[in-house]
């Protein structure tokens, strides 16, 4: 590695030196409590798959370049240069781990991983290591964001492929609006994926609580957060929170997607409005009896998979759980569940950026925590979770179907 | 010369590893504040939040964390049990410590026993054995760097002096020929800062286990704001970020 390279590389890190990373980095213990944490841990007993023998590759560059032992004595903490091999280590620790923040839990420190992590993602965006399919995906996203005029018009066209969708296969929808865009000052600011699947069931349920509401033109799902580019991830953000800020809207519903929520909710927040995730606002409708459910419409034992990302990283355990034992008397919970979930393997960035034979093999807890369950539906509330989890039941064979909360719901609504 | 080098070690040398790790814990501190604090929030929810979304616990629950240490009991009730008692232990050895200024009147001046007759000690002996040990097996083994060892295998030569010379006084009628009290006049001497020889006050040939002990408990003080030891700071704003 050239020492113009390496320089700016150590000034990559050095710039993400935060107050908690240097106490992340300074106190860890190494006494193991988080190694038990890992699904990759779990599934494969390899110790380069734990919260801390990740963290240790960013952790002994930081010994030998920010403390004073890793400079006078550096084999005393392993302290290393950093060098185009270590830069291997250093992939490692960014893209082998979903940024669960299952380990926090188990560590008595609290010590967030995934703040660890963000110095490895810096630094491999910085040599340009970081993988091209999370990078291409957030230059798109953000791309739409500057030629605002043409994706606007663009959605617009295939919105109204959509609402004949919607009126074709929901025929009590005729004649209204049933995906409405630019509503001033309407109630909530649905924020989805591109794809149907994230719009249909949402735009089913939300027409028939009655809601005033309004489809935001961007998508949710936020990119740039996977590859760990806070200049991205917050360019992604904003032109959704001008959307929301312009409409004046009350609240801003982020579909089910668990980076796109946190990252909505807890990095970029809080401003005027409210941000929660679509399943708390279907939790709304149905304690306020805004929407009436049928429960024999969705049939098999269903148990409930908890997105990292919304539920340990964002609070949100109950709402969902209301939703499906409204559309079920046979709902079963996972074990463990709710903070101690385990991850489904796929969660930041990893559905794109990681091999599938590595996601399936770190995956095979999971697999077997499903299986337990006994369920013939998994549901969740994120996209990358789904993408995961329908990977996992072919691999594993497992008997079971994969749905979004929100599908169940619209599936179970009488019209 | 012996005679110099343990003067050194048993007199200027505890003010210097004192001024040492205060200076070093107030560095340390600056490098933390002094560093750029992130703008959201970093904590996880280990329940559901409240109806009006304000944080659940906040310090209370950090406290808890820190001084509980609660998933560890849950998922780890071995490594929680002797890390209590290796905590807890440390906590009543250093009262024990003050114990033996003749101000301090936990003990009856006159026992020849510490705080516990002992017992505290060798618990913290074989919680530290048992910290040490496990790091020489599985997976905690791999993750595990020299300095690991090296700072148990400090603390525990620390702590078996000093049983050496608790026991010493504790399990024969005459104890060792430097008593409970002599320690006392020592500490004494410390605090006032007269710079006297501490061979005035504890004259037999145990005098260098004395030394050792004081020289491992420098070192300790020594490397504690360089070390993961720092913790001991950092363990309660460290949870507080998780709880939020």
């Amino acid at each position: 590695m050239e020492q113009n390279e390496k320089s700016s590389l150590l000034k990559l890190m050095s710039d993400q030196l935060s107050r908690s990373v240097r106490m992340y980095l300074d106190n860890c213990a190494r006494c193991g409590a988080c190694v038990e944490a890992c699904h990759a841990y779990a599934s494969t007993g390899e110790a380069r798959y734990t919260a801390v023998g990740r963290a240790q590759n960013i952790r002994r560059l930081y010994e030998n370049y920010h403390t004073i032992t890793g400079k006078a004595a550096p084999w005393l903490s392993e302290a290393v240069e950093l060098d185009e091999l270590w830069m291997d280590k250093v992939y490692e620790t960014a893209f082998t781990c979903t940024g669960c923040r299952r380990c926090m839990v188990f560590c008595p420190f609290g010590i967030d991983t995934q703040q660890i992590q963000t110095i490895a993602k810096s630094l491999l965006i910085g040599a340009d290591l970081e993988p091209k399919p999370l990078t291409v995906r957030a230059k798109d996203s953000i791309a739409k964001g500057v030629n605002s005029e043409a994706t606007r018009a663009k959605f617009a066209k295939q919105m109204d492929q959509l609402r004949q969708e919607v009126v074709e296969r929901w025929t009590a929808e005729a004649g209204k609006d049933v995906i409405p865009l630019d509503v001033q000052g309407a109630n909530v600011l649905y924020v989805s994926m591109a794809e149907a699947h994230s719009i249909l069931p949402a735009a089913r349920i939300m027409n028939a609580a009655g809601e005033s509401w309004s489809l935001s033109y961007y998508e949710a799902v936020n990119f740039g957060a996977f590859v760990g580019n806070r200049s991205m991830t917050e360019q992604i953000c904003q032109r959704i929170i001008h959307e929301a800020e312009t409409l004046k809207v009350k609240e801003m519903a982020i579909c089910e997607c668990g980076t796109a929520f946190r990252v909505m909710k807890h990095v970029m927040g809080p401003f005027d409005f409210n941000v929660i995730t679509l399943v708390q606002l279907l939790e709304r409708y149905i304690k306020q009896g805004r929407i009436k459910l049928d429960k024999s419409k969705v049939r098999g034992r269903i148990t409930y998979h908890d997105p990292c990302q919304i539920a340990r990283n964002g609070g949100v355990y109950e709402a969902p759980r209301t939703c499906l034992r409204a559309v079920t008397d046979d709902f079963v919970e996972l074990q463990p569940n709710r903070c101690l979930n385990w991850c489904c393997g796929g969660g930041g960035g990893l559905v794109i950026a990681a091999e599938p034979e590595f996601r399936m093999k770190t995956s095979k807890i999971k697999a077997e925590q499903l299986k337990a369950s006994g369920a013939d539906i998994v549901a969740t509330a994120c996209e990358m979770c789904y993408a995961q989890l329908n990977e996992l039941v072919d691999e594993y064979e497992l008997d079971m179907k994969v749905e979004f909360v929100s599908n169940l719901v619209a599936q179970a609504l009488v019209d | 010369m012996f005679g110099r080098i343990w003067y050194f070690v048993m007199v200027p040398m505890v003010y210097l590893a004192f001024v040492w790790c205060v200076l070093g814990i107030a560095f340390k501190t600056m490098q933390v504040l002094r560093a750029p604090r992130l703008p959201r929030t970093l904590r996880i929810f280990p329940e559901s939040k409240s109806p009006d979304d304000r944080p659940i616990g906040g310090w209370a629950a950090a406290v808890w964390d820190t001084f509980a240490m609660p998933t560890l009991w849950r998922f780890n009730p071995t490594l929680w049990f002797f890390l209590v008692v290796f905590h807890i232990g440390i906590v009543i050895l250093i009262i024990s410590h003050l114990d033996l200024l003749p101000q301090v009147n936990i003990v009856s001046a006159s026992s020849p026993h510490m705080i516990g007759n002992g017992t505290v000690g060798a618990a913290v002996t074989v919680a530290l054995l048992y910290l040490l040990f496990r790091r020489f097996r599985g997976t905690v083994r791999e993750v595990s760097v020299l300095s690991d060892y090296l700072l148990l295998f400090l603390l525990l030569c620390t702590v078996v002096s000093g049983d050496i010379i608790s026991w010493g006084n504790s399990w024969s009628d005459e104890g060792f020929v430097m008593t409970k009290q002599d320690l006392g006049k020592y500490l004494e001497s410390l605090i006032t800062f007269s710079f006297t020889d501490p061979r005035k006050f504890l004259s037999g040939s145990h005098y260098p286990v004395i030394g050792f002990h004081v020289l491992c408990a420098n070192l300790f003080l020594m490397v504690l704001p360089f070390s993961k030891l720092v913790h001991t700071c950092f363990a309660l704003p460290m949870n507080k970020l998780r709880r939020g």
